[in-house]
C-alpha cells in the first residue's frame, strides 16, 4: 500500500513525549486519511462529555493519501478536534504547501494529546519529531511565529502551521493558519490548539512519496488534469478568485445582506471579484501542485496580504452593509495575523451590529461602519472590551442578550454566504451538516446556482435530499484524500477513485469511495448525538423559515425544512429523530 | 398629432431592458448596458444582438448554435431562464438579464 508517509506521531504535551507508530493499515483501508483519520481517531480518543478546551480533547493534523503527490488539486490537510465552538466532531481543512510537507517530513498524520506546562511547538524533521520550547513565540501573530520558527532553524523551507493570539486567547472560533494565509478555519480549531499551549507545528523534509502504480497514476493524472484545464468554471476561478461569486449570488437574489435581514446588496460590485482583479490585485496565487490558482496576493496603501475569499469577502462586507473593499481585505489580514476564522467573526459582527441598531445591546457601531468593524475584529482576538463578549460566537453572544433569534447560525458555529431561503437543497445540508452551519461539507450551491454538473431548481425540495446525502458522503472522501473539494467542479467519484487505486493500490471504485465518505459522516453524526446533538438541532435560525425573502425572484419564499428532513433522514438509514440504525451502523463496519 | 401618435404607438410595441454581464464576458463586451426590442422578442433575440455587436462573446457563451456551453448561466430578474423557457424566455419591459460565463468558488 502507497501514497502514504507510513508513520504518524502521537505527541502527549503533558509528558513531553513523542511516539512514532507506523500508519494502521485498518486505518487507511476504512477511511483512506485527512478528515477520515482525524474523525476516527478523535471520536476513539475523546469521552463526548468533556470540555472541549480541556486538555481531555485531542487535536489530529492529517493529510491524505492524494495530497502531495502531484495530482493537480492534491493538496489538502485536515485538523480534527471536538470543536469548542459546535460541541461536534469537528474538522477544518486547509491548502497551501504544509500537508505536503508533513508527509515529506515522513508524517500522515500528527495526534497531540494534553496541554504542555509552558507554550511548545512541535518540530517533524525527516523522519523525527521533536517538542520545543516556544515560550518566546506567544503573543506572536501567525505571520510573526513563522518567521521567527524559520530563522531559528535556519531554514525557510521549513512550514509552519500555527495559531495567532485569538487561539491563545482561546477565542472560540479561533483558526490555526499556515504559511501564513491559508486556514483551517472553522469550529475553532486554533482555540483547542490554544488551550494545549501548542503554538505551532513546523515541517520539514525530503522523504519520498510514493504511488503504487506510478505508471497507471501517471495517466490518470493527465486525465484529471486535462478535464479541470477544459473545465471553464475553473477559468474564472483563476481570473476572479472566488470572489467571483459575489455577483452572481446577488442576482440571484440569495445574497445575506445585514445579518440576513435582505439577500440583496445594492453594491456588491464593489467588492466582488470583478473589482478584486481590476484593483487590489497583484498576482493569482496556488497551494502545492495547482493549476487552478484561485488565491488572491493583494497590495494596496502599503498594506500586503492574500485574499479576501469569497466568504470573508462577503461576511467583511455585504453581510456587515460594508462595500468598502480595502477594509474587507484589512479586516481578512487581522483575521490571518490574529488566526481568526473569517466567517464567524464578521458573521458575529453582523449579529452585534442588527443587535445595536435594534436597541438590544447599547453600543454605537452600525450597519456599514467599516472602521468600527476593524476595530471590533482587533478586539475580539485580543478578548478586549465588548471582543471578549464576541469571542464566544454569535450564539453565545445573542443568548446573553436575550436574542438568540438574531444569531445567524446553525449548531453555534454561523452560516456561510448563502441564503437558504432561495435555495432549499443548500439549506438542507447545512442544517444536517455535521459540524454546524456550513457550505463545503456538501456544496449544493454547484447544482443549485451554478449549474454543475447539471442544473437543479434551487426553489424545488423534491429530490434534494438525496443530492445532499450524495455531496456529502463524496464530500466526506474527498476530504480524507486530499484532494481541494475545488477539484469537485470538474472530477466525478470515479476520478477519484482513480486516482486512489494507482495511488495506493487499494481497489476502490466509486461505490466504495462513497462509502468510505459515508461512514466518515455516520461517525462524526454518532459521536453528536452522545453530545446530546438530535433532530432538533437539524434546523436553521428561525428568521430563515418564517421570515420570507422580499426582493427578486424568490421573494415570498422561506426554507422548507419540514418539506425534506424526514426523507433525508430515511435515505441516510436514519430514525425520526436522525440516529443511525443498527442495520445502517452494520452496513458500515461502525458496530 | 398623426406623426406623434404613430410614435407612441412605435413606443408601445417596445421593450428596454438592462444587460448585466460578469467575469470574464467582461473581457469581451460591456458590463452594462441598455438595449431596446420589439415586444415579442426573447433571451434568444437578445443574444444574437448581443454575439453580433461583440466579437468573441458567441465563442464564449455557445458550444454550438443555439446551445449554450455546460455552465453558462443567464438569469432574468433572479431567476435562471433554465427553469423558464431557456432561450425562448420571452422579454418583458424593464427586465435585468444578467449573463454569467462558467463560474465557481466557495
Amino acid at each position: 500500500m502507497d501514497g502514504y508517509a507510513g508513520n504518524m506521531v502521537y505527541a502527549d504535551l503533558a509528558a513531553g513525549k513523542v511516539t512514532i507508530k507506523p500508519t494502521p493499515p485498518e486505518l487507511k483501508k476504512q477511511y483512506l486519511g485527512g478528515r477520515g483519520f482525524g474523525i476516527r481517531l478523535l471520536t476513539d480518543a475523546v469521552d463526548p462529555k468533556i470540555d472541549p478546551l480541556s486538555d481531555k480533547n485531542i487535536v489530529v493534523f492529517a493529510s491524505g493519501p492524494l495530497t502531495g503527490t502531484g495530482i493537480p488539486l492534491g493538496s489538502r490537510y485536515e485538523v480534527s478536534t471536538l470543536s469548542p465552538l459546535t460541541g461536534t466532531a469537528t474538522s477544518a481543512n486547509s491548502g497551501g504547501v504544509f500537508g505536503w510537507k508533513m508527509k515529506k517530513a515522513g508524517f500522515d498524520a500528527v495526534v497531540v494529546t494534553g496541554k504542555a506546562k509552558k507554550p511548545v511547538y512541535l518540530l517533524l524533521d525527516n523522519g523525527k519529531a521533536e517538542i520545543r520550547d516556544a515560550t518566546h513565540l506567544w503573543g506572536k501573530t501567525t505571520g510573526q511565529t513563522t518567521d521567527a520558527i524559520q530563522s531559528e532553524l535556519k531554514d525557510d523551507k521549513v512550514r509552519v502551521s500555527c495559531i495567532g493570539p485569538a487561539g491563545e486567547k482561546l477565542v472560540l472560533f479561533a483558526c490555526i493558519i499556515n504559511e501564513k494565509t491559508r486556514a483551517a478555519g472553522r469550529g475553532g480549531v486554533g482555540a483547542v490548539m490554544g488551550s494545549k499551549n501548542l503554538k505551532a507545528i513546523a515541517a520539514r523534509g525530503d522523504l519520498p512519496i510514493k504511488a503504487a502504480d506510478e505508471e497507471r497514476l501517471n495517466v490518470v493524472k493527465d486525465r484529471v488534469r486535462k478535464k479541470i484545464e477544459d473545465n471553464g468554471i475553473e477559468k474564472a476561478l483563476h481570473n476572479y478568485g472566488t470572489a467571483v461569486l459575489i455577483n452572481i449570488i446577488n442576482e440571484n437574489y440569495v445574497l445575506p445582506t445585514r445579518n440576513f435581514q435582505t439577500a440583496h446588496f445594492a453594491n456588491a460590485e464593489n467588492v466582488s471579484g470583478e473589482t478584486i482583479a481590476k484593483t487590489i490585485l497583484k498576482k493569482p496565487k496556488g497551494c502545492y501542485a495547482c493549476i487552478v490558482q484561485c488565491g488572491r496576493v493583494h497590495e494596496f496603501d502599503g498594506e500586503y496580504g492574500e485574499g479576501p475569499e469569497y466568504e470573508p469577502d462577503w461576511a467583511f462586507g455585504p453581510d456587515c452593509g460594508i462595500d468598502d473593499l480595502k477594509a474587507v481585505a484589512r479586516a481578512n489580514n487581522i483575521c490571518n495575523e490574529y488566526g481568526l476564522d473569517a466567517i464567524s467573526a464578521p458573521a458575529t459582527i453582523a449579529c452585534l451590529m442588527e443587535m445595536a441598531e435594534k436597541g438590544y445591546v447599547k453600543h454605537q457601531i452600525r450597519f456599514g461602519d467599516a472602521q468600527g468593524m476593524l476595530k471590533l475584529v482587533e478586539q475580539i482576538a485580543k478578548r478586549e472590551d465588548i471582543g471578549n463578549e464576541l469571542a464566544e460566537g454569535s450564539f453565545r453572544f445573542a443568548t446573553k442578550y436575550g436574542h438568540p433569534e438574531y444569531s445567524m447560525s446553525s449548531k453555534k458555529q454561523e452560516l456561510p454566504a448563502y441564503d437558504p431561503r432561495g435555495i432549499q437543497g443548500y439549506g438542507l445540508a447545512t442544517a444536517t451538516s455535521v459540524r454546524g452551519g456550513d457550505h463545503v461539507y456538501g456544496y449544493m450551491i454547484s447544482p443549485e446556482v451554478l449549474g454543475a454538473p447539471e442544473k437543479l431548481d434551487p426553489y424545488v425540495t423534491k429530490g434534494k435530499p438525496q443530492w445532499v446525502k450524495t455531496f456529502q458522503d463524496l464530500t466526506a472522501s474527498i476530504d480524507a484524500a486530499g484532494m481541494c473539494l475545488f477539484s469537485s467542479f470538474a472530477l466525478d467519484a470515479q476520478d477519484y477513485a482513480d486516482l486512489l487505486t494507482a495511488t495506493t493500490g487499494m481497489k476502490i471504485d466509486a461505490a466504495e469511495l462513497l462509502k468510505i465518505g459515508e461512514r466518515i459522516w455516520n461517525l462524526q453524526k454518532l459521536y453528536n448525538i452522545k453530545r446530546g446533538l438530535g433532530r432538533k438541532d437539524d434546523t436553521l435560525p428561525a428568521r430563515l423559515l418564517n421570515e420570507p425573502l422580499k426582493e427578486g425572484a424568490p421573494a415570498g419564499q422561506v426554507w422548507r425544512r419540514d418539506e425534506m428532513l424526514d426523507e433525508y433522514y430515511t435515505l441516510r438509514g436514519w430514525d425520526k429523530e436522525g440516529t443511525p440504525t443498527q442495520e445502517k451502523l452494520k452496513g458500515l463496519g461502525l458496530v | 398629432m398623426g406623426g406623434n401618435g404613430a410614435l407612441m404607438n412605435d413606443m408601445q410595441d417596445r421593450i428596454t431592458l438592462t444587460v448585466k454581464s460578469f467575469a470574464t464576458f467582461r473581457e469581451v463586451m460591456d458590463p452594462l448596458i441598455r438595449m431596446d426590442f420589439a415586444k415579442g422578442a426573447t433571451v434568444r433575440t437578445l443574444l444574437t444582438e448581443i454575439t453580433g455587436r461583440y466579437e468573441g462573446i458567441d465563442e464564449l457563451m455557445f458550444a454550438a448554435p443555439g446551445t449554450l456551453r455546460d455552465f453558462v448561466n443567464i438569469l432574468k430578474n433572479g431567476r435562471n431562464i433554465h427553469f423558464l423557457a431557456g432561450l425562448d424566455t420571452p422579454l418583458d419591459d424593464g427586465d435585468v438579464i444578467a449573463l454569467f460565463p462558467p463560474i465557481a468558488g466557495g
